[in-house]
């Protein structure tokens, strides 16, 4: 059994008492122990559906209109709120994209860590901050004893970033979702906290639902890749046979607009035009008006997924066409 | 200014605690003999229309300045501080709550305390009661503002993802980041308290006229202002000068709390 299994999740956002859908029907599955990619340009919904499986939707303009999220067999869409909290921080934790915002100014990091600790485990104080402070080293600060009490606004991004993660391993958890972790960071921390979280994986065998808008984040960490477009989930396939063959022409623009660094390029591609607003009524398939290869069909029928292998669907009439 | 402010408050603070001690007279002995004796020996502020020493009446006033300001400020930000972080997280109590504090805040400060003050009795507790609801609203709309934008704030989502239930987040990760408006707050209802009180018992409506306390010696010393202007110096000067000091405090503390204001203060 899948360790986390979303099937059917729609999200819509309440404006001006309208619902107006932005997520339309997304399932994946994150197995035990291994990554699972999410890729898409802002607004297609990613975060929606992560910010969905922690719960943090609540009190929020945005509703999950159909769908359930399955998270160790059980459902964490009609869990009681008491149960879901003894999960989330234990079973399942969350790092932020943000390192700056994401912890809470007043408190030592030290404090931060064993709070979530003493959130779920029955441990003395003293034992939560050994605790803390054996995560900090885990996570690669450097003098994890004197950093235990440092604030926040002492610590730079990527520090800042390493303790969030401690945080979220603080309870070892099965499944750790990392919403953009490295965007906000410089080039250079961003690859040594993606080492750090693959190194992590390996030393705890936690999965890790890795969402990102940068395909070589992507193709560095994970295992499987779900590429999202306007809501939906266009493409999914193991990481290294996506990279391989891409079947959906926007997961093939995506790359295309990469910069490559030892190729001379005259111009970098671009996908032409831009991104239908959201609620917008769009029939057919939501790619066809900044499709290459679009025909008639394309603008009539929305495309089921079609596998084009075992492992590799695409929501495209014609996969895998007119491959370079 | 402010050292000096701190100062004075250490005076009045000193003579609030010990002034069962230092005062040379008691405060309600009444001397027919000695009435409206000038500020001299034995008598340095002089002595009332019923020859109580004013001396003795302003360190006792000041103990009454302190109990006021203390009382008015912790019943202030404990009502005022709780409707407004419970009205900004459960959004829709709040609609409900804070449309009262509205209401409240309609009303003058004085006049709402005037209306307030008409139905209860005449006492000490009262006094703070009435006083403390005043300044409870706008410490209410402060906290109600500040809590709406820090419950959007990424670390309070981290926080719920940790598994952290309402109380959790409203008491150990809201609150913490509200503790300096809340003192900036305190400072200033402490000063603005003194002036209230004043206010009701020179309109006769504060404490019991028997208590000495500087609004009340204002009050009674009023008839007698063109035959001895000492009884209206005097606490008129105390309620001025500690009035003047809590405002400085309270301004240091204000700069002190808000980083935009470090390097200003630096530059001083």
């Amino acid at each position: 059994m899948a360790l986390l299994e979303v099937k059917d999740l729609a999200i819509a956002v309440a404006v001006g008492g309208q619902l107006v859908p932005v997520v339309h029907g997304v399932s994946f599955t994150v197995e035990a122990g291994k990554t699972l990619g999410i890729v898409g340009e802002s607004g297609c919904g990613k975060s929606l559906t992560s910010l969905a499986i922690m719960g943090l939707l609540e009190g929020s303009q945005v509703r999950i209109t159909s769908g359930s999220i399955l998270f160790d067999g059980q459902d964490m869409l009609t869990l009681p709120a008491e149960r879901r909290r003894a999960i989330m921080g234990a079973d399942m934790a969350m790092i932020f994209q943000e390192p700056m915002t994401s912890l809470n100014p007043v408190y030592r990091v030290g404090e931060q860590i064993a709070e979530s600790i003493l959130q779920h485990r029955k441990v003395s104080k003293a034992q939560a901050r050994e605790r803390a402070i054996e995560l900090l080293r885990l996570v690669r600060i450097p003098d994890p004893e004197g950093r235990v009490d440092s604030f926040p606004h002492q610590l730079s991004g990527g520090m800042r970033q390493r303790v969030m993660i401690a945080m979220a391993l603080a309870c070892d958890p099965k499944l750790l979702i990392a919403d953009e972790p490295t965007t906000a960071l410089d080039v250079t921390v961003q690859a040594r906290i993606l080492d750090l979280l693959k190194e992590l994986q390996d030393e705890t065998g936690m999965a890790i639902m890795l969402i990102s808008h940068d395909l070589g984040v992507i193709a560095e960490t994970c295992d499987d890749v779900a590429v999202m477009y306007w809501g939906k989930i266009i493409e999914t396939a193991p990481a290294d046979e996506l990279f391989s063959t891409m079947a959906h022409p926007y997961t093939r623009g995506l790359m295309a607009s990469i910069p490559v660094s030892d190729r001379e390029v005259e111009r970098l591609e671009a996908i032409p035009s831009r991104v239908p607003m959201l609620g917008e009524k769009l029939d057919g398939c939501a790619f066809h008006p900044r499709c290459g290869r679009a025909r008639p069909i394309c603008s009539d029928i929305d495309p089921v997924a079609i596998a084009v292998s075992p492992s590799h669907f695409a929501r495209c009439h014609f996969p895998g066409e007119d491959q370079a | 200014m402010a050292t000096i402010g701190l100062i004075w408050l250490c005076l009045v603070l000193f003579a609030a605690v010990a002034a069962p001690l230092i005062v040379p007279f008691d405060p309600l002995d009444i001397d027919p003999v000695n009435r409206l004796a000038e500020p001299g020996w034995p008598h340095l502020f002089g002595t009332d229309h019923y020859g109580r020493d004013t001396f003795s009446r302003s360190l006792y006033g000041a103990r009454m300045t302190m109990f006021i300001g203390v009382g008015s400020v912790v019943f202030a930000l404990a009502t005022g501080g709780l409707i407004g972080m419970l009205s900004a997280y459960f959004i829709r109590l709040g609609n409900f709550l804070m449309r009262g504090i509205d209401v409240l805040m309609a009303f003058p400060a004085l006049l709402l305390a005037l209306v307030l003050m008409t139905l209860l009795e005449r006492s000490v507790t009262n006094t703070i009661i009435v006083i403390g609801i005043v300044y409870a609203t706008t410490t209410a709309r402060i906290l109600f503002g500040m809590t709406l934008k820090l419950k959007r704030e990424v670390f309070i989502d981290a926080a719920i993802c940790s598994g952290a239930g309402h109380s959790s987040i409203l008491f150990r990760h809201i609150l913490p980041n509200l503790i300096s408006p809340l003192l900036v707050q305190a400072s200033f209802i402490f000063a603005f308290a003194q002036l209230q009180a004043a206010a009701l018992d020179f309109l006769g409506l504060g404490l019991p006229p028997e208590v000495p306390s500087w609004g009340n010696m204002l009050s009674e010393s009023r008839i007698y202002v063109t035959r001895a202007p000492w009884l209206l110096i005097f606490p008129g000067l105390l309620i001025i000068l500690s009035v003047f000091s809590m405002n400085m405090v309270g301004d240091a503390m204000r700069d002190s709390m808000d980083p935009r204001f470090k390097d200003d203060i630096a530059g001083v």
